[in-house]
């Protein structure tokens, strides 16, 4: 520090602060290999690696005099610090960056690599400067006199540099390098850093994952030294679960991306949050899809129409050892979107794609958004989807996932019966309290009827298929003479259940549920057993009917808090909708896949609501017409 | 001159875990106090997923290892007891010789209290070794181990941040830097002695030394 004043050396000390500050940090962020791409300058030479540490190295270079503290060689800071010695007044902020590596072949690779990161820690290095005398000049300095000499200043910046030093050794991101570094493998991430005066702020989303570490500042003459860190708390999964779950939700992108048009952009890609300003942003785009098409060209996947793109990818990749590390390139496009945690979503970087197998998507679209669009492509495109239904979060596949279990239990009459009479009290519910006496007979006599014969059945999740039962009955009523036909078909096969309750001649109501086949005869005798002694039961359910109409919105409305019901209640919509329509097809729903319910139940849905919006019309066209009514009456 | 003191967050720590635990938190803490110039040395802990440093002064290591050994064997002597390292820089005084010490005076500026409360597992018995490898009977059991494992690892790291907060909070007590050959200013590791009456004695002398038992606390 020599001779010069005290002025001068504070200014000394600060930059010189600066400088180890960068080079405590980058010392220990940078990764010894694949350097070009780590820097954003492309330069960096090889360092050592973190564990034989800087003991060996023998000399005491200048710099390392500073600050007594001795660090290994890091170029990077060397390169990156220049800007800091001309002025001490501009923050300087070390970004750390998480990136997926793309195929280690390119080394013209760098910069675009970098647009696929994310920051996992930003190191904030600034001197204040005081407002003359405002606060320090006489507050702090009589405070605490020796606070102000460079001497002091010096001893405190060793003190916070020493932390600085252990601090970067303890936040996660330090575990990170150092799996990454002592892995021989190229791994699917690294380690980037970037050094800028501008803090760039955060997303509220990233804000909301980060923490912040704030040193003491130093105070000094006139100003103070501030330093400070704000991290990622949860990087530790990145590479210490590799088997971690990957959410199918993630998948379309990285499914989408290699199958279809290059030129396509991903709205959800990341790089675009952080640094849209520095690459062009079509870069990235191509890039993402040169891995597939550039080093794997041979099994480049086939377009969109493919089925299962998912699978036809994978394929391809399966052939390079190396290839599992790419499929994740996608996954982060989704972090904007979904409110993952960073920790979800950095542990699914982690993922090799050998975890993405079992996940087959159907989606053969890039389209970043999963939910709705899976769901629709999956329902319409793909006849194998069943895997991929009970990962979607909608609440109608749920149902289905709820409802396939019942149909084993709804081969038993009694259950199905019985729960038919409270379907008819639970329909009733909806309904206007007007018809609700009615109704409740009819469906307490159901009950009285075939409770006591079906005791055995035990309780079943009638709640399920109760109402669409119930629509079959009074569907039952209309059109019964067309039932027959269906129960013809099939009747080779045996009925497992006991006689008695074949004989119990109620069995018309499991037959929606699918089991049908077995006692038709039972079932047709039992249809027109019930047909015949229910002359009464026609007006109200005429009545019902026109009740149900009117509540089938409301019901609609109910579905998501009621997901059991749905299937069943599309199923009954069904034939509702069109009476004459074979009803072994909603029979049938049971034994196919939950995909072809779906679709069954999605064009079932159709027709119900078109009905619903005929009925609709109607009923506003009457009203209407009351309303004139009165209108002229008054 | 102020004594600053520091007592940090009780762990509790099997016996396995002593000479880790120990060798994380002095370290950290030396490191901090050796203004000399040093070329730090990383250290992977052995046990937990921590990298601290060391200052790279084989004599201040073998001076740790050697009080690490010495609290173990006191642990051993003295199961299932909470117990306390003091770790104290000081500052060498040379003064008159008084009535009750020719020394030179040490004038300690710095305290800081390890708080460790030593616990024994219970299926089965540590006394035979201070090996790392523990074998446990069951799957269950070993599923415990690692979720204390981990919260001792929190634990530790909390402690270590503790330390970093400390020193930066607090720096004008820190004397000027001492132009002697060690690293580090002075320093000593008090560990409880055999007797607890002897230790308190210590602890006596000590505040008489400095002449600030109220910071001793």
């Amino acid at each position: 520090m020599g001779t010069s004043s005290e002025p001068a050396k504070i200014e000394q000390i600060i930059t010189e602060f600066f400088a180890k500050s960068l080079h405590i940090i980058l010392e220990s962020r940078t990764q010894p290999c694949s350097s070009s791409r780590n820097n954003y300058s492309g330069e960096q030479t090889l360092l050592s690696s973190p564990s034989s540490s800087s003991s060996s190295s023998s000399s005491v270079r200048p710099r390392d005099k500073w600050f007594n503290l001795a660090l290994r060689e890091c170029p990077a800071s060397l390169e990156n610090i220049e800007l800091w010695h001309q002025s001490n007044l501009e923050p300087m902020v070390v970004d750390v960056l998480l990136f997926q590596r793309g195929p280690v072949n390119f080394h013209d690779y760098g910069a675009e690599m970098m647009k696929k990161d994310k920051v996992i820690e930003r190191w904030v290095v600034k001197y204040e400067t005081r407002k003359s005398g405002r606060d320090f000049g006489h507050g702090g300095n009589k405070r605490n006199p020796p606070s102000a000499t460079s001497h002091s200043l010096y001893k405190k910046s060793i003190i916070l540099l020493r932390s600085l030093y252990l601090t970067v050794r303890l936040l996660p991101a330090h575990k990170l390098f150092h799996e990454l570094n002592s892995s021989g493998q190229i791994l699917t991430y690294g380690l980037a850093h970037r050094v800028s005066t501008l803090v760039e702020p955060f997303t509220r989303r990233e804000e909301v994952e980060t923490k912040e570490f704030v040193f003491t500042p130093v105070d000094t003459t006139c100003g103070r030294l501030c330093l400070s860190v704000l991290y990622s708390p949860a990087l530790s999964d990145v590479n210490s679960e590799p088997s971690t779950p990957v959410s199918p939700q993630f998948i379309p992108d990285y499914v989408g991306s290699p199958t279809t048009d290059r030129l396509k952009s991903f709205p959800s890609l990341p790089l675009a949050r952080f640094r849209s300003h520095e690459i062009p942003s079509s870069v990235p785009f191509e890039r993402r899809h040169s891995w597939s098409y550039d080093s794997y060209g041979s099994s480049a996947p086939p377009v969109s129409g493919f089925p299962s793109p998912a699978y036809s990818d994978s394929r391809g990749f399966s052939y390079n050892p190396s290839s599992h590390r790419l499929p994740p390139l996608s996954i982060p496009s989704h972090q904007s979107e979904t409110p993952r945690s960073s920790n979800a979503s950095l542990a699914t970087r982690n993922t090799n794609f050998d975890d993405f197998w079992p996940s087959p998507m159907p989606s053969p679209t890039p389209s970043p958004s999963p939910p709705a669009h899976l769901k629709s492509k999956a329902l319409l495109r793909s006849g194998s989807a069943p895997v991929s239904i009970p990962t979607t979060g909608n609440p109608a596949m749920r149902n289905i996932h709820v409802a396939t279990p019942s149909p084993p239990r709804g081969t038993k009459m009694g259950p199905s019966q019985s729960s038919n009479g409270r379907n008819l009290t639970r329909a009733r519910d909806v309904n206007p309290a007007l018809k609700y006496e009615k109704m409740n007979s009819f469906g307490k006599d159901e009950v009285g009827n075939i409770s006591g014969a079906k005791a055995s059945s035990g309780i079943s999740p009638r709640i399920s298929f109760s109402r669409s039962s119930s629509r079959f009955s009074s569907q039952d009523m209309f059109d019964y003479s067309d039932f027959a036909c269906p129960f013809a078909v099939g009747d080779d096969i045996t009925d497992p259940r006991p006689g008695p309750d074949l004989s119990d001649g109620k069995a018309h109501h499991t037959e929606p549920r699918g089991q049908v086949r077995k006692s038709q005869d039972a079932a047709v005798g039992a249809l027109v057993e019930m047909l015949s002694t229910a002359p009464p039961l026609r007006q109200d359910i005429s009545k019902s009917i026109k009740l149900s109409q009117v509540s089938e919105p409301e019901i609609w409305g109910r579905n998501a808090e009621e997901p059991a019901v749905t299937l069943e209640y599309g199923a009954g919509g069904l034939s509702n909708s069109s009476c004459n329509v074979n009803i072994t097809s909603s029979g049938l729903l049971l034994s196919k896949t939950t995909a072809d319910a779906l679709e069954e139940f999605q064009s079932y849905r159709q027709l119900k609501e078109s009905l619903l919006l005929r009925n609709g019309n109607d009923g506003t066209s009457t009203n209407a017409g009351h309303a004139s009514e009165t209108a002229d009456k008054s | 001159m102020n004594c600053e003191v520091c007592s940090l967050k009780e762990l509790e720590v099997e016996h396995f875990e002593i000479r880790e635990v120990l060798r994380c938190i002095l370290h950290t803490i030396v490191f901090h106090r050796a203004l000399g110039l040093v070329r730090p040395k990383d250290i992977d802990s052995e046990l937990f997923e921590i990298t601290y440093v060391q200052c790279g002064d084989a004599e201040l290591e073998k001076k740790v290892e050697e009080k690490i050994n010495q609290f173990i064997g006191w642990v051993e002597k003295h199961p299932n007891k909470k117990s306390q390292i003091c770790l104290s820089f000081y500052e060498v005084k040379s003064k008159q010789p008084t009535w009750f010490s020719n020394k030179p005076e040490r004038v300690y500026w710095e305290q800081w209290h390890i708080n460790l409360n030593v616990q024994h597992p219970k299926a089965h018995t540590i006394k035979s070794h201070h090996s790392k490898v523990v074998v446990d009977p069951g799957v269950s059991a070993l599923e415990e181990r690692t979720v204390r494992r981990a919260a001792l690892e929190a634990s530790l790291r909390e402690v270590l941040f503790q330390i970093i907060k400390f020193v930066n909070e607090k720096k004008d007590h820190i004397p000027p830097i001492p132009n002697i050959e060690g690293v580090t200013f002075p320093y000593e590791i008090t560990l409880p002695s055999s007797s607890d009456s002897s230790f308190g004695m210590d602890m006596f002398k000590r505040m008489l030394q400095t002449g600030h038992p109220g910071m001793l606390s």
